[in-house]
């Protein structure tokens, strides 16, 4: 039997270095730790496309994201600051069981969720058929209900608050967390919370000074958007220093299906753009994503699955008769610039090769009275403010967008005049022009001094003799809709008018003409 | 038995462990050197236009930017930026769907790095209308190139405290992904030689922070002093005379014997003038010097044989052929004879003379003698004193404006009104024509906002003498213009 072995006697430094590696281990493991929640960066994914759509990730929240908990506090923290009680209040839609509004995803970067807007934000919307009927939602559609210009103005009024600090934001977090079933740790309560607080202050501090002066414009109203002011902050263009005729382009949300049938057309509402997928990331850019940031992936699966989404049907009955005889005026009125229907339009063979813009390209080949191709703005008439907004400088400028990637922006150009749409889906699509000036398809077929002067912008009930929103009423149950003054600058109601434009049919003739456009 | 590996002796463990660290060195070192400093060959441009709007001459290694701080600057330090449209606001000629302005390369040497060409300044851009995009025109003056403000910008903006690595590397964190070498190297050397290097122009461009100097404006260069105070080094002197940016097609009209270059007839002919316009846009002897003396032939021949622009708006030809008679009478004698081109006294025109002040007869010897320590064979600068300015050829004259050497005349039709009676402040740089009084809008507001005020009262600016046809009835006045434009 072999005799125990007495153990080694061991020195000083052995014990020394035991006590070093003891003590050393929590510090790897809270290193280690750090590590792995800088590293997160976990997108709540859906394998239903629609789903995704609506609270699928674009990357914004990568670097532009609220963290959750702080998003879900301000309406409380802020509540002065909001027109009425929480999100909804700014025309957000909320979807039963769910915590979060349509258009708003949600990521786990750094240890922290975050959250921001994605693409329905601004594309999704509701219709009722009275005030009293449940909300239909329609994905893809202009977000007639949400109002992005007080979104922004909330976000940077409740930053500067005095409330927005840690004494009023951590115990509010916890509470809220609390309800949930959570709790604030403590690493939570006393160092990211605090830290996001100040984080949170000083960008949207930034951001206000720099697209402050937008609010000094025409305000939007729900439904609309000023497209490319916000881009110039993109690249830190002091917008105080604008031009006039360059202030005041709101224009209303795009519905965004059945693009496959619009590739080769000038996209946007001037038609300063060809290439879908230039105008798509330049759209990402408003839910917060950067070049180096973006989701390409998520993004991608929208894309494609826009490509073939149908627009929704007209639910309403429709005179068939009434419609038959519409059709013929159409014909004879509409068709050479919308396209023969709602789903039959193709633009005449247009650029569709991804080659970047040429030297001396001619500029003919985009105007003209077909689907896709741009009218002058002498013979449209409409509103301008949108059309010089988007300035030659900016035009160029955008050029550097993508510098580094494959996807470098390279199809930007100044156009002269507003793009002739396509109207699949057109009854979605109210208010009408590119400013949404108009409220029905009835009115647009008046002479601009016939057009209501004033209308209301946010309500969903529709008016189906009209074909639009009703625009006529000032609020219900407690929410006040928006003013629209055809008055201010950037909002006229003039233009599409006159013989060729339909303005000058009888009443029936334009009854019959609004009822075909129902099918579309 | 087990067998005991052979021993390595100390030394020679210490030569093995050297060798190691050498070869790793060495690596390393090579790996930097690729991700620094190799110089990317790219093919030229086959296209004439395009390259000598886009071709790189070489500009980028000691005059270069690197790419990634050019681009970020202009967002950064919005408010040293001359209008709110970034970049663009420098009045740079700047086609759609292209990455940089017309004039501006990029070449990748070691990191990708902006530098310019002769483009920068030597082309055009109007507008028939206002609802038009613009028409861009190589080897036509930059009018609308702000170029003092340019310099400037750059030097300003180096010597902003925000101009650090901090915050540059933010914001170019917002628009690419560097990889691990490239944030090292822009953190901890490309940022800090960047600011030092530009934070050095500061002392050579010290007259354009001359207080009492006024702005050159757009479309204007002070370019004798430009060249004395980089390729010469001379210390910085009282003089002050920013000139037109010139048009420099068609230069073969310069093959004639006994004609000189330059508003002054400063130098012998085109070669002398592109070589040395060149070497101030490489800022340096060349780093290649074979190539640089290709690109300048290449040049050379592009630019004898460019046409002049044909004017964009119909003529009267039966006017226009009254208006030769007009020409031939009261023009002829100075701007289409052996006069042409060649040096004539001050006193024969009797403009503004300030220009005159910024160059010498010491100035070229010594310049010549700098070029000649490049290794480079050229005619050069005229070794003598300046005595006035040259009668110019007017081909191509419509897209010239503003007028006389320091274009302190906004149209041909003020031109040829008496020196009292001409505009005496206008605004510059805006690029909608005028196809009335022959030149570019320089009145209202839009010429305001977008261009640079220019007074004929500052010094070096002042509107005075070329009297000859001022006196004209208006009927031969409107007939000379229309035959003017057929130039």
């Amino acid at each position: 039997m072999a005799e125990p072995t007495s153990p080694p006697k061991r020195g000083k430094c052995f014990w020394i270095a035991t006590a070093l590696v003891v003590l050393a281990v929590p510090f790897v493991l809270f290193g280690l730790y750090l590590a792995f929640l800088l590293m997160q960066d976990e997108p709540v994914v859906y394998a239903d496309i629609r789903e995704h759509f609506k609270y699928g990730s674009t990357g914004g929240e990568r670097e532009s994201g609220l963290p959750y908990w702080i998003f879900q506090a301000m309406p409380t923290v802020c509540a002065p600051h909001l027109p009425g009680p929480g999100w909804a209040s700014l025309g957000f839609i909320f979807e039963d069981g769910k915590d979060l509004p349509v258009g708003m995803s949600k990521r786990r970067r750094m240890g922290v969720d975050r959250t921001f807007i994605n693409c329905a934000a601004c594309h999704t919307s509701t219709v009722r058929d009275t005030p009293q009927s449940k909300p239909r939602l329609y994905l893809g559609m202009p977000a007639n209900t949400f109002d992005l210009f007080r979104f922004q103005k909330f976000l940077f009024d409740c930053a500067r608050d005095p409330k927005f600090s840690t004494e009023y934001v951590v115990p509010e977090v916890a509470r809220l967390m609390r309800e949930k079933g959570h709790r604030l740790g403590l690493l939570d309560r006393y160092v990211v919370y605090p830290i996001a607080v100040g984080l949170m202050r000083e960008r949207l501090g930034m951001l206000h000074g720099r697209l402050g002066p937008l609010l000094e414009h025409t305000e939007w109203g729900p439904g609309r958007t000023d497209t490319f002011n916000p881009n110039k902050v993109l690249f830190n263009f002091p917008l105080a220093q604008l031009p006039d005729r360059e202030k005041n382009a709101a224009v209303d949300f795009p519905s965004i299906w059945l693009q496959r049938r619009r590739q080769g057309m000038q996209l946007h509402w001037d038609g300063n753009n060809v290439m879908a997928e230039e105008r798509n990331k330049n759209a990402a850019f408003g839910t917060g994503t950067t070049p180096p940031t973006i989701d390409l992936a998520a993004i991608g699966r929208l894309e494609a699955w826009l490509l073939a989404e149908e627009p929704p049907k007209y639910p309403y009955p429709i005179d068939s008769s009434k419609a038959a005889r519409g059709a013929l005026i159409y014909k004879e009125y509409c068709a050479s610039c919308h396209g023969s229907s709602g789903r039959d339009f193709a633009p005449p063979a247009g650029d569709t090769s991804r080659e970047c813009l040429k030297p001396d390209e001619r500029d003919d080949g985009l105007y003209g009275p077909y689907v896709g191709r741009i009218t002058r703005i002498e013979e449209i008439g409409t509103d301008r403010h949108r059309l010089d907004s988007f300035s030659y400088e900016l035009a160029v400028t955008l050029g550097t967008v993508y510098a580094g990637y494959p996807h470098r922006y390279c199809h930007y150009r100044k156009t002269f005049g507003y793009a002739n749409m396509p109207l699949d889906g057109v009854w979605l699509r109210a208010p009408y022009l590119h400013n949404g000036s108009v409220p029905t398809l009835r009115d647009l077929l008046e002479p601009s001094a016939a057009r209501p002067r004033e209308f209301y912008r946010g309500n969903d009930v529709y008016d189906t003799t009209r074909v639009g929103f009703v625009g006529s009423v000032a609020g219900q149950g407690g929410q006040r809709f928006f003013r629209y003054d055809t008055a201010l600058p950037g909002d006229s109601n003039a233009g599409h008018e006159g013989r060729p434009y339909g303005t000058e049919l009888r009443p029936g003739d334009k009854d019959a003409l609004v009822e075909y456009l129902k099918t579309f | 038995m087990p067998e005991t590996p052979p021993r390595i002796s100390r030394k020679r463990k210490l030569w093995i462990s050297v060798g190691i660290l050498v070869v790793m060195g060495a690596v390393f070192g090579g790996y930097a050197y690729y991700r620094l400093m190799w110089e990317h060959r790219e093919p030229l441009i086959q296209d004439p236009e395009e390259r000598f709007k886009y071709g790189s001459i070489g500009a980028e290694h000691d005059a270069g930017v690197p790419y990634w701080i050019f681009y970020v600057l202009p967002r950064m330090f919005p408010e040293k930026v001359p209008g709110p449209n970034g970049l663009a606001s420098f009045g740079v000629s700047w086609e759609q769907g292209r990455e940089l302005p017309i004039g501006f390369t990029k070449k990748v040497i070691g990191i990708p790095r902006v530098g310019n060409n002769c483009a920068a300044c030597h082309i055009a851009n109007y507008r028939t209308r206002l609802d038009e995009r613009p028409t861009f025109v190589t080897a036509a003056p930059g009018h609308t190139l702000n170029l003092e403000a340019f310099f400037r910008f750059l030097v300003d903006c180096a010597k902003d405290p925000r101009f650090n690595a901090d915050n540059l590397m933010h914001e170019i964190a917002l628009v690419t992904d560097l990889d691990w070498f490239d944030r090292i190297a822009y953190r901890f050397l490309i940022i800090p030689i960047t600011r030092k290097r530009l934070r050095e122009r500061e002392t050579q461009f010290a007259w354009i922070y001359h207080k009492e100097f006024p702005e050159w404006g757009r479309g204007r260069d002070d370019a004798m002093n430009l060249t004395k105070y980089f390729m010469i080094k001379v210390k910085m002197d009282d003089s002050f005379g920013p000139s037109d940016i010139p048009s420099i097609w068609n230069l073969k009209k310069y093959d004639r014997e006994g004609t000189t270059m330059n508003w002054s007839g400063d130098s012998h002919d085109s070669y002398s003038v592109i070589m040395d316009s060149a070497l101030g846009l490489l800022g340096a002897a060349p780093h290649d010097k074979n190539e640089f003396l290709d690109q300048v032939k290449w040049l050379q021949d592009y630019l004898r044989a460019k046409a002049p622009p044909r004017y964009p708006f119909p003529t009267d030809e039966k006017i226009a052929a009254s208006g030769k008679n007009v020409f031939d009478q009261h023009c002829a004698g100075c701007h289409a004879s052996e006069k042409t081109g060649t040096r004539m006294p001050l006193a024969m025109v009797d403009t503004d003379p300030e220009r005159i002040g910024t160059w010498n007869k010491e100035n070229a010897i010594a310049a010549n003698k700098v070029v000649r320590s490049f290794g480079i064979e050229r005619k050069g600068l005229v070794e003598d004193s300046l005595i006035g300015y040259n009668p110019p050829f007017l081909d191509g004259i419509w897209l010239r404006a503003p007028y006389l050497h320091n274009g302190s005349v906004p149209t041909l039709r003020d031109l040829l009104t008496p020196p009292d009676k001409r505009p005496k402040v206008f605004w510059r740089g805006y690029d909608l024509y005028d196809p009335v009084n022959v030149g570019f809008v320089s009145q209202g507001p839009e010429a305001e906002r977008v261009g640079t005020k220019y007074d004929t009262a500052e010094r070096a600016s002042h509107n005075q003498g070329h009297v000859p046809g001022t006196t004209l009835s208006d009927q031969e006045k409107n007939a000379l213009l229309e035959y003017l434009k057929t130039l």
